[in-house]
């Protein structure tokens, strides 16, 4: 393990615990990451990312892309059902 | 610890491994901690403990991180080996034994596994849903499109399930109202349990039943040499109408990648409080999801094999009449199995397709979205899981209800609606402001986009042989 990645409950001491005592908020702040707190996650949001050309027509040929084949399934499951294939 | 209300802010997430007790904001979120961050904490710290012992002892303490670990990647790929996929497989046997489609298997099995890691990576580094990510980096305009996406490929596929639920019953002569009833209370029984861990344990107990379809394959004695020489040379071909085939080879591609996988693996990877730390787990975890859906769809295959041995038409079958058939070649216990087999992969389905819609929804509402909440505080949550599956449940049971549409079009529609979905994926993976270092490698996207060429290329085969059916007739 990276020891950057080291946390409290990593320590002798911290490990010898055998149970924490999760109300005590130290002891939940000790084992989860700063975002991973709910309330953190509610305090912040990834914001909009800017969609460049390419990206909006990629998105846009994938939806017509869906409609198009959407409808052909639909034709071809009325066409099995019917056995006019 | 109860949760107050707080204010908006508007600042940008970042991906971060700071520990919350190092944060400046510590203080804040001591006073802010809920049930859902108590239960995650608890988890963390049994995976923290387990590490400590895998430092003095390497084997005891590896086999201790992964069984705590293991869960998201095993459920979504047992899960996905669902009602209509097994139904899948069994037409696939039935109808053209054991050759081409071995292998094919194999190959849709491994482009499930490269969609699938990069979910992993997401929720470890995020820590949100991935509704949650696309409403914040696309906007609500594309974030709809794509819950669209989810919400009608999840409801049919869920009908689908209790289809399968009430088939494999069935055999056993259970009512479809009764075996359906029961069905929904384990739904209801397995999300009540409050906690994340719980729940994903009940349910990975359910899903290791998928394995019934592994005696009922060695009671059907295939010709092994045969397993072999197909999974080396892919023949023999499958012969026949081809867009039967091509149906088929569609139906076998949804029945391992799907759009409600990823949404379900990144969501329960945030529930159980992955940190990117865990990534290599996580890739493990998903890895022996797959490794274990392909062994058990292959067996389905070669369960099924004898009905083409001796001739028997399977082309209008449905699940329970899979067992039927089967029984004078591997016997009454054989075709238990395999309906025993079709009933658990209905359930073990509805529980982790429903808990995927409600996931999305929740973290596009902006409520309570974990297991690890109790009912009361997160109400919309819980009412949209079991209000997903009792509406898939109830439509089973209307009389003439189109379901005989349903099960043809739902593994078709989930290949066709996977390509927007893989795009969405492949970008926000790509995105550094969301992934820090954990962007895709060139050799990941090399796979993401391969992947997604493939579902395309399929996709547009199956529009030209609906346009041109003529065309496929040889």
């Amino acid at each position: 393990m990276n020891p950057a990645d080291a946390r409290p409950e990593d320590t002798e001491e911290g490990a010898a615990a055998e149970t924490p005592d999760l109300e005590d908020p130290r002891a939940v702040l000790s084992v989860l990451e700063a975002d991973q707190i709910v309330a953190a996650k509610q305090r912040t949001r990834f914001g909009r990312r800017e969609l460049s050309a390419g990206v909006r027509v990629l998105l846009w040929g994938m939806r017509v892309y869906v409609v198009i084949m959407l409808v052909l399934v639909v034709i071809s499951a009325i066409r099995v059902i019917h056995g006019t294939r | 610890m109860k949760q107050r209300p707080i204010n908006p802010s508007s600042s940008s997430a970042r991906p971060t491994t700071e520990a919350a007790a190092d944060s400046p904001l510590a203080q804040d979120l001591a006073a802010l901690l809920t049930h859902e961050d108590a239960d995650r904490a608890r988890d963390r710290w049994k995976v923290n403990r387990a590490r400590r012992i895998e430092r003095r002892s390497r084997a005891a303490g590896k086999l201790r991180v992964l069984w705590l670990l293991v869960g998201p990647g095993v459920l979504v790929f047992l899960g996905e080996n669902d009602a209509p996929s097994m139904l899948s497989y069994s037409a696939t046997g039935a109808r053209f034994g054991i050759g081409f489609f071995i292998p094919f298997v194999v190959l849709t099995f491994a482009m499930g596994l490269v969609v699938q890691e990069m979910t992993v990576r997401l929720g470890a580094v995020t820590h949100r849903g991935h509704a949650e990510l696309i409403f914040d980096r696309f906007g609500k305009f594309w974030g709809f499109f794509s819950l669209g996406d989810l919400v009608l490929g999840n409801f049919l596929t869920l009908v689908t399930e209790f289809i399968g639920i009430r088939a494999g019953l069935g055999f056993f002569g259970i009512r479809p109202a009764v075996a359906v009833g029961a069905a929904l209370l384990l739904v209801f029984a397995a999300m009540t349990t409050g906690r994340y861990w719980t729940w994903e344990r009940i349910t990975l107990g359910l899903a290791i039943f998928n394995g019934l379809f592994v005696p009922a394959a060695l009671l059907a004695h295939p010709n092994w040499r045969e397993v072999g020489h197909a999974l080396i040379t892919w023949t023999p071909l499958p012969h026949g109408n081809g867009f039967d085939i091509l149906m088929l080879m569609l139906a076998d591609i949804g029945a391992t990648v799907t759009p409600w996988m990823i949404f379900f693996q990144q969501s329960a990877v945030v529930d159980k409080g992955m940190q990117p730390r865990d990534i290599a787990a996580g890739r493990v975890d998903t890895l022996l999801g797959a490794l274990l859906a392909t062994l058990f769809a292959i067996a389905t295959i070669l369960a099924t094999a004898p009905l083409l041995h001796h001739g028997i038409d399977a082309s209008q079958f449905q699940a329970a009449q899979f067992a039927e058939a089967l029984e004078p070649w591997i016997g009454r216990a054989g075709a238990s199995l395999f309906a025993l087999g079709i009933f658990e992969a209905g359930i073990v389905a509805a529980i982790a397709i429903s808990t995927s819609s409600a996931y999305a929804f929740g973290e596009v509402l902006r409520t309570g979205h974990s297991l690890n909440r109790p009912i009361r505080d997160a109400w919309p949550f819980y009412s949209t899981l079991l209000g997903s599956a009792a509406a898939a449940a109830g439509l089973v049971l209307i009389p003439r209800a189109p379901l005989e549409f349903i099960v043809l079009i739902v593994n078709v529609v989930a290949v066709l609606a996977m390509p927007p979905a893989l795009a969405f994926l492949v970008l926000l993976v790509n995105d550094r402001e969301v992934m820090g270092d954990e962007v895709n490698t060139f050799g990941q996207n090399v796979g993401a986009i391969g992947v997604t060429v493939l579902l395309i290329v399929a996709g547009v085969g199956f529009g030209v042989a609906t346009v041109f059916p003529h065309w496929l007739k040889f």
